[in-house]
């Protein structure tokens, strides 16, 4: 049995160690905000948050997050409460086809966690390892630096959705 | 602009059962005259475009797929202007398939060509200005005043000081007679065209709730994964599943028409087993010999160079073809394009279940009406037993327009039993895909005394598009089935298939037509080692573009003419693209020094009726080619949305670059190399330019724009990078060494 933390809630899945994140979280938890693109790893469409760091979990064994903290897409925010990068992304208009954008979401998250002001060049570094087909990389960049002014000015947090802490019971049942 | 509309197009009210009744109305947008009758209104609701509900929601069926192309926002500001609403009040639903949603352009139910807008500018205008005018009516109706003194704003109706929602004359509106040719608003007048600048669909898709076809999901729906043989038009011979039947999680494992699917609880269980399964395969005589790399004379590129010597079919012919032996002056050249794979983001995909002998097809689609009739013939059921249900596309560049993936996913449906979603891996997306055909080309340009071009002739050797499309997608997959739309669909597209067809039109477009010479000879060789082929983003024009412009530079530099002044000469029938050369040069500063070693190149092209000029400011270090900044100019006639217009050439531009700079489909005895984006690379974050997109100004008719910003990039950098190498690179993708 798996057990972590998703999106701020203890869950439990009965699936093989081996299964990658992704499809734990796709096809088990019915979560389908994160996506399905290369199987290697090479793309970023799958990016979740795994302590903070944009991770691609197409290629990373269900097992590997044992006790760790996951954040997909629909834990930033949701349609009626979005995180700043989020609602920059729309502000922007961002997305077109919007399939690669939850892992775009993500990634940018994790850098602008990391670094609240980046540079052109740290933006282009932290974002290299998403592929847009669609070619919006012009617009996440313009985006990404509007989200970083926005939570510098108080308008917009990294993550929108507040969740409760995981229960007593269930910090025991983690350990 | 013209205002006005055919008045034998008859939009024509539909009474009907649909939820949350109210105004109702369903256009026929290829123009059939028809009224419903009152027996025949009970049963039209589900091909309705426009209700309006007692509770004042505005549904809008959009009859287009949204691949990213923005028609889920476009198509509703044409509807919303004239409807009087705002289109962020719009309720927006993607339509399955019916005859009714057919694009005008092509008498099918098809997204593609960069026709959406162009098609639709005037029949949703008048649909929703003719239900805008009876809810009108139906408030001087219930009211009992007069028709002139009824105001309409953002869905209100404004009557002596108060406001009235529609919704409380939808009941009295359904009633009355629907008007027809409604005055259509004037541009002056526009309030959303032009001017709304956001993306209805950005929310969905920046919160991981936008749903693709690849998210559909419901209790007891298998996961299917497939092996293709290697390469295309194999056949299973035999196979042996014994190490992955007992596998966890599999139901079944079938033989279909092209390959072995495991169909299993999980995707992952399925990706399993399916790497147990020895398939044996008969291959293909004539493609499974065919090398790209081949040295030998008569395969590879021998083969096409070969085929360079025949004189080939005439494609095109202008003036004098003789002409051109009493130049002054010949310059030639040869250009080469590779076959190219789409690689949209989503892999294809699609969710089939047969129960009862009615069929559910859960697809992104740019042509739901094929996939209709391909699950239809898979199932072996009626047409009529088939309902699509639309999802978003995860990228369609015109891969989605084939329903190759919903032939397989229905015939494992039926073969197994399940109902099923079939999942193609990325590798399976690369090798197994309908490629953008490779492309040789050879240009003789004969100029007169002083300079100017006195005989253009351009002769393509390579395969063609559409017997694939047409052949293999109606006869060979659905053997016995062409409807009377796709023969409509082929004339009108010009192919004149039944008439004698000679060339494919699209094998030649943009080859010859942007710039004035008195003559023109236009040739073709067909040679086709046998890889499927389909319209991948501005078909021909992805390489005519880099063809025509490198060729037009090649001249001008030859005749030591500045690459604009040079084509300003030769424009004089062509004041659009003329326009936008102007434009684009005084936008990029150009003729002017750079800082750092960069340096410009310059290309224009005509696509999909709208004309595009770009400027490329590239450096070249290490013979690492890098483009820094792209100023680009478009006119596509009326601006319905011009952000999504500057997005669509940001995003064509960098479509166009990964060809330019990465892309490329080789082939080893007949099976394509390339498996995943580490070795069919993709443009990345770090390798985007900056952009400076200008969109003209204009009140004439709209024209395309997902296309047409794509052609003229890959010889903009080429060209660039002959001034500052002096090196002039022929083949793409563009290598310095």
């Amino acid at each position: 049995m798996l057990r972590f933390t998703l999106n701020g809630q203890l869950v439990e899945v009965d699936a093989p160690s081996d299964t990658p994140l992704l499809w734990v979280i796709r096809d088990h938890l019915k979560l389908k905000g994160s996506k399905f693109g290369c199987g290697m790893g090479l793309c970023g469409a799958c990016s979740m948050l795994i302590d903070g760091q944009s991770t691609r979990t197409c290629i990373l064994p269900a097992a590997a997050i044992a006790n760790k903290s996951v954040t997909t897409i629909e834990g930033l925010g949701n349609p009626e409460l979005t995180s700043a990068v989020q609602q920059a992304w729309i502000d922007s208009s961002v997305p077109q086809c919007g399939y690669c954008q939850s892992g775009q979401i993500i990634s940018a998250t994790a850098l602008l966690t990391n670094n609240p002001n980046p540079s052109d060049k740290e933006i282009d570094h932290a974002m290299s390892g998403n592929i847009c087909r669609c070619g919006t990389y012009p617009r996440i960049k313009a985006a990404i630096k509007q989200a970083a002014h926005n939570i510098q000015t108080g308008q917009g947090k990294l993550q929108a959705v507040q969740y409760f802490e995981p229960t007593e019971s269930a910090q025991e049942a983690q350990s | 602009m013209s205002t006005t509309i055919n008045t034998s197009r008859r939009d024509f009210l539909k009474h009907s059962t649909l939820a949350g009744g109210g105004l109702i109305v369903g256009i026929p947008l290829m123009g059939l005259s028809q009224t419903a009758s009152g027996a025949e209104k009970q049963n039209l609701a589900p091909n309705a475009i426009l209700q309006i509900t007692s509770e004042n929601i505005v549904n809008f069926y959009l009859p287009r797929s949204e691949m990213g192309q923005g028609v889920y926002t476009g198509l509703t500001t044409l509807l919303a202007e004239e409807l009087d609403v705002s289109p962020s009040k719009v309720t927006i639903h993607q339509t399955g398939s019916d005859d009714e949603y057919a694009n005008p352009e092509f008498g099918m139910q098809i997204t593609g060509g960069s026709t959406s807008i162009k098609a639709h500018f005037l029949p949703i205008r008048q649909l929703a200005a003719n239900a805008r005018l009876v809810i009108r009516q139906a408030a001087a109706k219930q009211l009992n005043v007069s028709l002139e003194t009824i105001q309409t704003q953002d869905g209100k109706i404004f009557i002596q000081g108060k406001t009235l929602a529609y919704g409380e004359f939808v009941d009295v509106a359904s009633t009355l007679d629907f008007p027809e040719d409604t005055p259509l608003k004037l541009e002056k007048d526009f309030k959303y065209i032009g001017k709304y600048n956001q993306r209805l669909d950005a929310q969905a898709k920046s919160t991981g709730t936008a749903e693709f076809g690849l998210d559909v999901d419901f209790d007891g729906l298998q996961k299917a994964a497939i092996k293709h043989c290697p390469v295309y038009g194999g056949l299973v011979q035999s196979f042996d599943d014994s190490a992955a039947k007992n596998m966890a999680g599999v139901k079944a494992i079938v033989a279909i028409h092209n390959g072995v699917a495991v169909v299993a609880e999980h995707y992952y269980q399925a990706k399993n087993a399916l790497a147990k399964i020895e398939v044996q395969w008969q291959l293909p005589e004539k493609l499974s010999s065919f090398s790209t790399h081949s040295m030998d004379a008569n395969n590879g590129m021998g083969l096409f160079e070969n085929a360079l010597k025949q004189e080939g079919d005439n494609a095109h012919n202008e003036g004098d073809s003789e002409a051109i032996k009493q130049t002054n002056k010949v310059i030639s050249a040869q250009y080469w394009a590779p076959y190219l794979a789409h690689a949209t983001m989503e892999p294809m995909n699609c969710t089939v279940k047969i129960e009862n002998g009615k069929v559910d097809v859960w697809v992104g689609s740019q042509s739901p009406g094929m996939a209709k009739n391909i699950a239809a013939l898979f199932a072996d059921v009626a047409k009529d037993d088939v309902t699509v249900h639309s999802t978003f596309l995860g990228g369609g560049f015109g891969r989605r327009s084939a329903s190759d993936f919903v032939a397989e996913a229905t015939a494992i449906a039926k073969a197994s039993n399940l109902p099923v979603q079939l999942t193609w891996s990325r590798e399976d997306d690369t090798q197994h895909d309908l490629y953008r055909p490779a492309s040789l080309a050879k240009f003789d340009i004969g100029l007169n005394q002083d300079g100017t071009i006195n005989s253009w002739h351009v002769k393509r050797v390579g395969p063609n598009i559409m017997p694939y499309m047409i052949d293999e997608a109606v006869d060979a997959i659905a053997p016995g089935f062409m409807p009377n739309t796709m023969v409509d669909w082929l004339s009108k597209r010009g192919y004149g298939l039944f008439d004698g067809w000679v060339v494919d039109p699209s094998s030649v477009e943009g080859l010859f037509e942007d710039y004035d010479s008195p003559n023109k000879q236009v040739n073709h060789v067909t040679i086709d080692p046998g890889l499927p082929l389909g319209f991948w983003r501005s078909v021909g024009h992805s390489y005519s573009g880099f063809f025509k412009e490198s060729m037009m530079d090649e001249v001008a530099v030859d005749q030591k003419q500045d690459a604009v002044a040079y084509r300003l000469k030769h424009l004089k029938n062509n004041p659009r693209l003329a326009h936008v050369l102007k434009l684009v040069a005084e936008k990029s500063g150009w003729g002017k020094p750079l800082a750092n070693d960069h340096f410009h190149g310059l290309a224009t092209h005509t696509s999909f009726g709208s004309c595009v000029a770009q400027v490329a400011e590239i450096s070249v270090s290490e013979s690492k080619i890098q483009v820094h900044k792209v100023t680009c100019v478009i006119d596509c006639g009326t601006a319905v949305n011009p952000e999504i217009i500057k997005a669509q050439m940001e995003g064509g531009i960098i479509f166009g670059l990964t060809a330019a700079l990465h892309g490329e489909i080789t082939l080893k005895d007949g099976a394509v190399e390339q498996t995943n984006f580490h070795t069919y690379p993709m443009l990345r974050m770090n390798e985007s330019p900056e952009f400076d997109v200008i969109v003209v100004q204009s009140n004439e008719a709209p024209t395309g724009v997902g296309e047409p910003g794509l052609p003229p990039i890959a010889a903009a950098v080429a060209n660039g990078v002959f001034a500052a190498t002096g090196r002039r690179l022929r083949s793409l993708p563009l290598k310095l060494a």
